[in-house]
């Protein structure tokens, strides 16, 4: 075959853009820790969640040091519990889950985003340090009324924070 | 108009055939576009994204 | 008329005027929708950056959806029947087998389009229960009205028959040429049909086997992450489905449009069958931050997705490279002098030049998505529109507008009304695509949202690290003014050429590669060899994820119900007043300003 040799020298140098590429990718995931949602949350009954022990009440818990569990339902146009309070300096696991459509749960302007999907339980851990609020938005289109759903998290001084559900 | 056109692509001055032709120019463009696709990729990675708040990490 | 009067190149519709009516048909069809697609893009661009609307926010949907499936369904795809003929039947030389087949699957198309845009358009009159605001993803629960997927179902079919067109010429043509190389557009035609059956049989099954049954009431429920995952087994191969018209035009009519030769015919045949091998085993790249979906399968589509790049990547070279022979068979000289001596004024090649320049920026954009954490930065956000924008909305709109301002006086014989107009069209597209998918891309990295009405939300506010937020989209919603402007150029164009005075000799014969055919080893030209190897790529790729899903949650998840989408009709303003009014408005408007 007559292949040019600057032809060659993209070839080789395109293939090694390539790996670079999925070198950066796995570095991000091994050596700086970023893991993907995936399906360790498991499923969930879309039509009973009233009935589940972890979305009958959505509500922030502590499960050890620092540590914290947060069950989360996106639903037609809000997610609950709004707001979502945490606590500073600790270590959230989300546990979100839809009762009606897809939706998507982006914790604004972080790199905490995940989609939502009726019967699957998406479940991100986050490290929160200093307190703040965040917005929460919606970022997949669930129906006529999406561009009005959205949330927020409160992330109190550890003084003043006490766990458990909305109000 | 037409007759604009016929001209326009009827200006070739010389045949040149795979043997005679090294095509120096692409390939520098293409080095150019080698390097600004290296820069923004390690600036997008490691600045906007690793450089963000709130990691998922679990 | 005496072929003693005629001078210069017979055109195509000289030489085969029945098939030249099927492709001139194909692209009116592309043409219009491109036409109402732009319509309802302006609407949204001007509605969701709030610098002009007259529709309650609810039905942004359904403008979007609209704006969506006319644009990447029917402008894209009805162009690449029309070109794909062309190019079949004018590589191989021969007319099509039967004329009546090619109108019939022409027919099934526009029945399956004119379908799902009544339902869609349903959606602005709520007293029909007619409604299809699912967006073009269409995801379960959200349900349709049956017409929608009833007219995608036709639609889809119509392009399966068309394919077995083109495999039918080919293969009659094989008959008569028994030891020749495949002709290389027909190679591309055929290498990008393998690789569309392979990818609708996931929107086929979606569609057909869970969708329609659903919407009609024969089956309770769906699995939504089952028919997702289905839906972008099939989402990720259609961009290369519409962009591989595009290359097509790249590899085959830029060379010859810039004075020059295909530098490499080989290198153009490994492109398409990596393309080939490449596109399908992909999907789930869309799915990064799904759950359900283990790591591991993340990370081999992921992989799969980065030697995507190899063909894109490879392309580049051999075009630019093209088009670099054509400028110094012209006279250019020096290492980047030979640009200046391009066709630059041919709006043709115009249009081709800047819409690969802007594939090669979309390109970038597209490396992120495919970056599977990074994905987290800007996953559903303004970004992703903004990258597709550049690709299909750029690399595949303009090349496809620049390509017919070439090939549409070879199916008329009739010139085309204005190359000045045709060349500020390209421009104009040109200018305003970056500004719009400029603003995406950085509103994206902000953490703002694709497909949302509003630009903005009551408990917090987009930070903006440089710029403003107002700026950037006062940015977006000038770039879509400009867009639409470009669009109305383009389309009043090859409308008004069809008053140009007929003339002959308007055929543009296309130049040899550098490289021929013959330098390729023939088992490139082994098409079920190489749908045999994308066919187990495909089963490696999807057979577990599928399998887990269908495990986990089953074939279909009772748990889950029907969302049909309604609209509130007691705070919805009535589309069709709206739109009365906003037409006075602007008329009183306009009025006031002139004297």
């Amino acid at each position: 075959m007559n292949i040019h040799s600057y032809e060659k020298i993209w070839l080789v140098v395109a293939i090694l853009l390539i790996v670079g590429f999925i070198s950066t990718v796995t570095y991000g995931a091994t050596a700086v820790g970023i893991d993907m949602v995936d399906d360790e949350g498991g499923t969930v009954n879309a039509s009973a969640l009233d009935e589940d022990p972890r979305f009958s009440e959505p509500r922030v818990e502590q499960v050890g040091d620092n540590e914290y569990e947060a069950y989360v339902i996106a639903q037609q146009y809000i997610f609950n519990p709004d707001p979502i309070r945490v606590p500073a300096n600790s270590t959230v696991t989300f546990f979100i889950t839809s009762p009606d459509v897809i939706h998507g749960f982006e914790i604004v302007g972080t790199n905490a985003n995940t989609m939502v999907i009726p019967g699957q339980v998406a479940k991100i851990t986050v490290n929160f340090n200093d307190p703040g609020e965040y917005g929460i938005v919606c970022h997949e289109y669930c129906g006529s009324g999406h561009h009005t759903m959205e949330g927020s998290v409160v992330v109190q001084p550890e003084d003043e924070f006490e766990p458990g559900g909305d109000e | 108009m037409q007759d604009g056109r016929d001209m326009e692509e009827e200006q070739t001055v010389r045949e040149l055939s795979h043997d005679e032709f090294d095509p120096n120019g692409t390939l520098a463009l293409i080095a150019v576009y080698f390097v600004i696709l290296l820069a923004m990729w390690v600036f997008m990675y490691f600045v906007e994204f690793l450089g963000n708040e709130l990691t998922v990490v679990g | 008329m005496g072929s003693a009067l005629e001078t210069g190149t017979p055109s195509f519709v000289d030489r085969f005027p029945q098939e030249a009516s099927v492709v001139k048909a194909a692209l009116t069809s592309s043409f219009i929708a491109l036409f109402l697609g732009a319509v309802f893009g302006l609407i949204q661009g001007l509605h969701r950056t709030d610098v002009f609307r007259f529709l309650d926010s609810q039905y942004y949907y359904t403008v979007l959806t609209a704006h969506g499936v006319l644009m990447v369904v029917s402008f894209t795809i009805f162009f690449l029947v029309g070109i794909f003929t062309w190019a079949v039947v004018r590589s191989l030389d021969r007319p099509v087998e039967d004329i009546r087949y090619t109108w019939a699957w022409y027919g099934l198309m526009v029945v399956g389009t004119l379908m799902a845009v009544v339902a869609i358009l349903g959606g602005f009159v709520p007293s029909t229960e007619l409604s299809a605001d699912v967006l073009y993803t269409f995801y379960a629960p959200l349900q349709a009205h049956p017409l929608f997927y009833g007219g995608l179902a036709i639609f889809i079919i119509g392009t399966w028959l068309a394919g077995a067109d083109w495999f039918r010429s080919w293969y009659a043509w094989k008959q008569e040429h028994p030891d020749e190389r495949i002709p290389l557009q027909t190679f591309m035609v055929l290498t990008t049909m393998l690789m569309w059956y392979i990818a609708t049989i996931g929107i086929a099954i979606a569609v057909v086997g869970f969708l329609l049954p659903w919407s009609l009431g024969l089956i309770e429920s769906v699995n939504p992450l089952l028919t997702r995952t289905l839906f972008w087994f099939w989402g990720h191969p259609v961009v290369y489905f519409w962009l591989m018209p595009a290359y097509l035009l790249w590899y085959t009519v830029l060379p010859s449009i810039s004075g020059g030769r295909l530098f490499s015919d080989p290198l153009a045949r490994v492109v398409f069958v990596l393309f080939l091998l490449l596109s399908t085993p992909v999907g789930i790249h869309h799915q990064y931050v799904d759950p359900g979906i283990a790591e591991g399968f993340k990370l081999i589509a992921m992989t799969n997705t980065m030697f995507l790049l190899l063909p894109s990547l490879l392309t580049a070279f051999t075009v630019v490279a093209s088009m670099e022979h054509g400028a110094r068979q012209r006279g250019g000289s020096g290492l980047f002098g030979w640009l200046r001596a391009l066709p630059w004024r041919n709006p043709a090649f115009t249009g081709m030049a800047l819409a690969g320049l802007m594939f090669a920026a979309g390109g970038f954009s597209g490396m992120i998505n495919a970056g599977m954490n990074i994905n987290y930065l800007i996953h559903n956000t303004l970004w992703v529109p903004g990258h597709f924008h550049l690709t299909v909305g750029t690399a595949v709109a303009l090349t496809f507008m620049a390509a017919s301002y070439w090939l549409w006086p070879q199916l008329t014989n009739k010139p085309l009304f204005s190359r000045p107009i045709a060349l500020t069209q390209t421009v104009v597209w040109f200018v305003g695509m970056a500004l719009m998918s400029n603003a995406m891309h950085v509103m994206g990295l902000f953490g703002v949202p694709r497909r949302t009405a509003e630009p903005q939300y009551e408990g917090f506010e987009f930070v903006a690290s440089f710029g403003s937020i107002t700026e950037l989209r006062m940015q977006l919603a000038l770039g879509a003014t400009l867009l639409f402007i470009s669009t109305v150029l383009f389309v009043s164009n090859i409308a008004l050429s069809t008053g140009s005075p007929t003339r002959t000799g308007l055929g543009q014969p296309l130049s040899k590669p550098l490289s021929p055919a013959a330098d390729s080893p023939e088992v490139l030209d082994n098409l079920k060899l190489w749908f045999g190897i994308a066919m187990v790529l495909v089963v490696l790729a999807y057979m577990l994820p599928l399998a887990s899903i269908v495990g986990d949650s089953g074939v279909i998840d009772r748990g889950v119900s029907a969302a049909p989408v309604m609209i509130d009709l007691l705070t919805g303003l009535n589309p069709v007043t709206a739109v009365t009014e906003a037409v006075s408005r602007l008329s009183v408007a306009i009025v006031g300003v002139v004297p």
